[in-house]
């Protein structure tokens, strides 16, 4: 099969590539997490990125990448519909498919590997005895590990573990036993208090926690009343939750010393300094990769940008700057 | 009186499911996943796309026509784009939206894209003014390939000579690439536009200028009915089948092309479509509807797909 001969072409994504900007040294933008040392403090969403979107951007400007959840045991994901966009927002069913830690290893682990920066590898569970095994089984993979006590949409429609504080502490217990790597627990929106399960996973030696995820949601369609998702209720996301999680992320930041790391809504560097302003130390960035691919790079470079802006060495002192 | 429109909006509906239900049952049992391809995909890009075009055509439908040349020059028949809605007037989208690629023309480094204004992005994309960009992310998912010698089968020894092609409504604009490689190769493409009235035909001059053979068939003078059109293909290809079937935009539509492809021993793609976030295939939120053991994931119509084997299951 010929196609056109190739010529010299100028697509936008080439020029964004090309317009990546020098390391400041006057701003340094790296976070901590337990041991690990991120470069800035942008990273997707569990769930919104795969390495073939690495193919799409220059990842090398994230502070990290995350993987979709593992899983012990391989699941197929839920029925069609899967997802949809309602007024409120993107409404996900997908059940998280995994090929367990075997297959991830195997099939996903080098991929994203490959991509050069630090990898948090997700890991879910239906029961709290399920996260150690499937961390034994990644036999050291991955830079940190994400503890997915939230995911809204599995089997029992359920935030069960990562809205007990009891629960979350088993969690994160049990998989300090299989490994010394960092761990971030990653929390539901739907708790009676987010500082309370925030302080069980400090309290049982998490290095950080990420909240929020997306909010249990049941989307219908608008003529017939009828559910549009195959497992009927879903997860919403996207800039409509953003003041959601922001209460979320003030009050877990007020009640632990340990990084929170914010996730919900976030499409701008604005979105994301909303966020530090209110004690996050970093952002993950989920639904708006879908419509701008680019959308993480760009926040990046903007937050680098607007500290040299003012002279500020760090985000914390941009902030305190707006505030003085 | 009072009541009445109501009742007519409400049996209206019921038609509606009813045709929708038949439509997607249609395709139980009856989609495989293809053997491995034989030429690598493009690699995907995004790129701001300039609006050249953008015009009313029959009652519902709008074609755009954007300058995006690396996807002009690289995109293969049958694969998609992930095209955006730029916010205005408050409506923000948040989700691209797929979109098939009805024509390349790589060397104005141009596609083009037919939709139809149905949901709140594509009224929303109505709205974009010529001169306004999109950023669009293509060329994705695995398109129709005409069988060739590099791949033989029992029935099939030699290269496609001959294709049917079957489109209804903007599912024509998935299959009008491979009317674009037909006429690139030699093939004769005989290709069955279906839609609810003529002036609701997509790809009328488009396979006028390709050179294809055209059978237009509406609803409106019952020709498109399944019988009809059954019928008349068999009249048409039973004495000499083609080499290949294709076929885009409906589920009953896949069926028939399916039992002819059985009748006449010819292979048959068909393309789906599904909502998606993000067309390449990390978000999986685009389940292709085959059966699978509930512990492994089936294929995805962004990656996997969109163009999938029609096979009849047996019975």
């Amino acid at each position: 099969m010929t196609l056109a001969p190739p010529r010299p072409t100028t697509d936008a994504r080439r020029a964004f590539f090309d317009a990546r900007p020098a390391d400041s040294a006057a701003v340094d933008l790296s976070v901590r997490i337990g041991s690990l040392t991120l470069a800035n403090p942008v990273m997707p969403a569990s769930g919104c990125f795969g390495p073939s979107l690495g193919r799409l951007i220059p990842v090398t400007e994230l502070g990290a990448v995350v993987t979709k959840t593992v899983f012990g045991t391989p699941r197929g994901g839920n029925a069609a519909h899967r997802l949809t966009e309602i007024r409120a927002g993107m409404v996900n069913s997908v059940g998280i498919p995994s090929r367990g830690a075997a297959g991830y290893l195997a099939g996903q682990h080098p991929l994203y590997l490959a991509l050069g920066v630090p990898v948090i590898v997700s890991v879910g569970g239906h029961r709290s005895s399920e996260y150690a095994p499937v961390v034994r089984d990644l036999r050291g993979a991955g830079d940190a590990y994400e503890l997915n006590v939230s995911c809204p949409n599995l089997d029992r429609h359920g935030t069960d573990i990562g809205s007990d504080p009891d629960a979350i502490g088993k969690v994160v217990r049990a998989v300090r036993q299989e490994t010394d790597k960092p761990l971030i627990v990653k929390l539901p929106v739907l708790v009676s208090s987010i500082a309370d399960c925030a302080q069980a996973a400090e309290a049982a030696g998490a290095d950080a926690v990420c909240v929020a995820n997306s909010v249990p949601a049941l989307p219908l369609t608008a003529l017939t009343r009828s559910p549009i998702l195959g497992n009927v209720i879903g997860g919403l996301s996207g800039p409509n939750i953003r003041p959601i999680v922001l209460r979320l992320v003030w009050l877990a930041a007020r009640a632990v010393d340990i990084p929170v790391i914010a996730c919900g809504g976030i499409e701008t560097a604005d979105d994301a300094l909303d966020y530090f302003s209110v004690g996050a130390r970093a952002v993950q960035v989920g639904t708006a990769s879908f419509g701008r691919p680019y959308a993480m790079v760009e926040i990046k470079r903007a937050l680098q940008e607007r500290c040299e802006g003012v002279a500020a060495a760090d985000i914390a002192e941009l902030i305190e700057l707006w505030r003085a | 009186m009072t009541g009445t429109p109501a009742l007519a909006a409400l049996a209206a509906l019921r038609r509606q499911q009813a045709f929708a239900a038949a439509d997607e049952a249609a395709l139980d049992g009856l989609i495989a996943v293809r053997p491995p391809e034989r030429m690598p995909r493009p690699d995907p890009v995004w790129d701001d796309a300039p609006v050249l075009v953008h015009e009313v055509v029959g009652e519902r439908y709008r074609r755009l026509v954007l300058a995006t040349d690396t996807i002009a020059t690289t995109a293969l028949a049958g694969q998609f784009l992930m095209i955006p809605v730029p916010p205005a007037d408050g409506e923000r989208i948040l989700l691209p939206r797929p979109m098939a690629i009805h024509r390349r023309h790589p060397e104005q480094g141009t596609v083009e894209v037919i939709y139809g204004v149905a949901g709140r992005g594509t009224t929303a994309l109505a709205d974009v003014a010529v001169g306004e960009s999109l950023l669009v992310t293509g060329p994705l998912g695995r398109g129709f390939e005409f069988p060739d010698a590099a791949e033989p089968t029992a029935t099939h020894p030699q290269p496609a000579r001959t294709a049917l092609m079957i489109g209804r409504g903007v599912g024509v604009c998935a299959i009008m690439g491979s009317v674009e490689d037909a006429a690139r190769f030699g093939i004769g493409a005989t290709v069955v536009l279906s839609g609810r009235s003529r002036a609701n035909l997509i790809g009328l001059a488009d396979c006028a200028e390709l050179g294809a053979t055209v059978i237009p068939v509406t609803d409106d003078d019952g020709s498109s009915a399944l019988p009809a059109l059954g019928a008349r293909l068999r009249g048409l290809f039973t004495a000499a089948p083609p080499d290949v079937i294709l076929v885009c935009g409906a589920g009953v539509l896949a069926r028939l092309a399916a039992e002819l492809g059985a009748e006449w021993g010819a292979p048959v793609q068909v393309s789906l479509e599904a909502h998606m976030a993000c067309g390449l295939g990390y978000c999986h939120g685009c389940a292709a509807p085959v059966a699978t053991d509930p512990a492994v994931e089936g294929p995805l119509v962004c990656v996997d797909g969109p163009v999938f084997d029609a096979v009849l299951p047996v019975a």
